[in-house]
């Protein structure tokens, strides 16, 4: 096996009795873009933070190109990063901001100048160097935090929820700018976030954070189509929960008994169990098709619908099975169910059982 | 119309502002101004009219000495409150709240103490036979007693210990607004502790090094009773000189001009703090 770019090794952070990663193990290839998603306090920041140099691991290591880091010191690591609050220096102008890296690194001047412009070329915001960061906005500021984590070429970039504190439009704007700044310039990026929507425009791959673990690592499509447990499921995009039991298994399928007795047979199963546990179906909206009566192919479930939402492209319909969970459908604009749909209605869901994935709860 | 409308009350309202700011107005043009201004009257007309209580002072030696002593220790002084008060002021930032707040409440109490007690206190400690004394000569750093009381250096120790609190006080207010991540960016970006301090954190507090220190620098020019108490009568300072000229000898027009060219070095002092720190906050 080749050694990876960046080797994140069963990393282990304890706080007193508080375990906030345990056994984070990932392998990042050179110019990757990776992000970290999980909630507040799943470990995805403290892996950060381990990598910054900023706290040291319990237990574990990281390797860049096979070296380990953790003895070296922050300022010597040659990390850039980017923080979710706003850390450029108050007293320096944007140019010197920039030059900062360089001048500790005692550069030349021509070296300088020729750097700092061409790093704030890259985040547009050439002819801004006179600027005070005071005099700037939340969004120019972030752009000239990235250039100046970017001036002196590292080859790994730390992104800690570096838009979280600016409004979804602007949000956005620079999300495109991170894309085309990442392939403009090769440089490896780790990002953390909490935001699903995000992660998935942004980041090559993802490594889902819960609890201290990561809980699966992958695209974004792949996370979707295939998601390995319950968190994952819920974490990415809406989904449907039906409680119910293992009826039987058959390889990686089960078959399944809902608890008005319906029984579903030959869903993908994740997680591993025997008949008599207790499992939920998992269903995305997308995949759910409305209809008057039971359809002769696939499964099927009688609902009654409790509400119905118009959200411009689409129609949002929440139903409830007959044993009291609740599931959305999405009927795009131009459905003809649109319109007659409402409040009370006694209704069919339907759906492929291979677009429906069961978790067996632990 | 509406202007009108609109301009009478302002109109009104700057009337009343006025009156409302009367009864301060009178009371510092009772207390402050012309006090101020008899004394700068009795400094050119004492004992004859002229300007010979100012040449007096400039051109004497003993004088000069006296000038000389009190800029030395006020700058001394200064000085080392600000190496003491920095690290203070950022242990206090960083350290536990639980722990901050004890360490803040011996630093307020001690500026509350009665400060002749603590006067009185230091010469007991400073003396021949005092507790520093002593220790440095049980564990063996000198053979005799430092002489520590009646000179510059008993009186820089007092007035350190005195003036320290209002070092710590706006620097802390300076420092606290620190965002500390600012220094694991400076960390980042290649920058070593001591860059990181004399780059990023000292220009950050300069504010308040430069408040802090205008306040200590003046106060220290213009202090009386630990200068008197811990100096002797051979190192005197400008207060003791007024002090001296008013009460035993009863010259109002040489202690008139001492006391006003004090004022004047003063708000001289102030004018180029407000210049430049004023003005750089207007920036930004």
């Amino acid at each position: 096996m080749t050694t990876p770019f960046l080797h994140i090794n069963g990393l282990r952070k304890v706080y007193g009795n508080v375990v906030a990663t345990d056994h984070v193990e990932l392998a990042i290839s050179k110019g990757e873009f990776m992000t970290f998603l999980g909630p507040s306090g799943s470990g995805k920041s403290t892996t950060l933070y381990i990598l910054a140099g900023f706290q040291d691991p319990t237990a574990g290591d990281i390797l860049l190109q096979g070296r380990s880091l953790l003895s070296t010191p922050s300022h010597k690591r040659n990390i850039g990063m980017v923080f979710q609050r706003y850390t450029l220096f108050p007293h320096l102008s944007v140019g010197e901001n920039v030059a900062f890296p360089l001048r500790v690194r005692r550069a030349g001047k021509d070296e300088i100048d020729r750097k700092v412009k061409k790093a704030l070329k890259l985040v547009r915001l050439d002819g801004f160097e006179d600027r005070m960061p005071a005099n700037m906005s939340g969004g120019q500021q972030q752009r000239v935090a990235l250039a100046r984590a970017l001036v002196y070429d590292p080859p790994v970039l730390l992104m800690d929820e570096p838009l979280s504190a600016l409004d979804k439009k602007l949000r956005e704007e620079i999300q495109f700018e991170i894309r085309r700044i990442h392939q403009e310039t090769g440089v490896t990026i780790l990002y953390v976030t909490h935001d699903q929507e995000e992660a998935l425009r942004l980041s090559d791959r993802i490594a889902i954070f819960n609890k201290g673990k990561i809980e699966q690592v992958g695209t974004g499509p792949e996370l979707y189509a295939n998601p390995a447990t319950h968190f994952v499921a819920d974490f990415i995009g809406d989904s449907a929960f039906l409680g119910g039991e293992l009826a039987a298994i058959a390889d990686d399928r089960a078959t399944l008994r809902f608890a008005d007795g319906e029984v579903l047979a030959g869903v993908p199963l994740h997680g591993t169990g025997t008949a008599g546990d207790k499992a939920e179906l998992m269903l995305r909206p997308e995949r759910i098709e409305l209809a008057a009566g039971p359809g002769r192919e696939g499964a099927t479930l009688p609902v009654v619908v409790e509400d119905v939402t118009f959200l411009g492209n689409n129609s949002t319909v929440t139903a409830r099975t007959g044993w009291g969970d609740a599931l959305t459908v999405r009927l795009n604009f131009g459905h003809p169910m649109i319109g007659s749909v409402a409040r009370g209605d006694r209704l069919h869901v339907q759906w492929q059982p291979k677009d429906a994935h069961v978790f067996v709860k632990p | 119309m509406s202007i009108i409308r609109l301009a009478l009350p302002n109109r009104g309202r700057g009337g009343s502002g006025l009156a409302l700011a009367m009864p301060a107005v009178l009371l510092l043009l009772a207390f402050f101004v012309i006090p101020v201004a008899m004394l700068l009257l009795r400094s050119i007309t004492e004992p004859e009219p002229g300007l010979q209580n100012y040449a007096a002072l400039v051109g004497s030696p003993t004088y000069a000495k006296v000038f000389l002593n009190t800029f030395f220790v006020a700058g001394i002084v200064t000085l080392i409150t600000v190496l003491i008060a920095f690290p203070v002021a950022w242990a206090l930032t960083i350290m536990p709240r639980p722990w901050a707040a004890v360490i803040f409440a011996i630093i307020i109490l001690s500026m509350w103490t009665n400060l002749l007690a603590r006067t009185y206190a230091w010469m007991v400690l400073l003396q021949q036979t005092g507790l520093i004394n002593r220790i440095l000569i049980s564990i063996g750093i000198i053979d005799q007693p430092l002489q520590l009381t009646n000179n510059l250096i008993g009186v820089t120790i007092g007035m350190v210990y005195i003036m320290l609190p209002f070092m710590i006080l706006p620097l802390l207010g300076v420092i606290r607004k620190i965002d500390p991540s600012i220094l694991q960016a400076a960390a980042l970006c290649g920058a070593t502790r001591w860059q990181a301090l004399t780059r990023v954190l000292l220009p950050l507090a300069t504010p308040g090094i430069a408040s802090g220190g205008l306040m200590v620098f003046v106060m220290s020019l213009g202090y009386f009773v630990t200068p008197s108490l811990l100096g002797g009568t051979a190192n005197m300072m400008l207060a003791e000189l007024i002090a001296q000229q008013v009460q035993s000898l009863v010259n109002w027009g040489m202690g008139g001009a001492a006391a006003f060219i004090l004022l004047v070095v003063t708000l001289g002092l102030y004018a180029v703090q407000l210049r430049f720190f004023e003005a750089r906050e207007g920036t930004r």
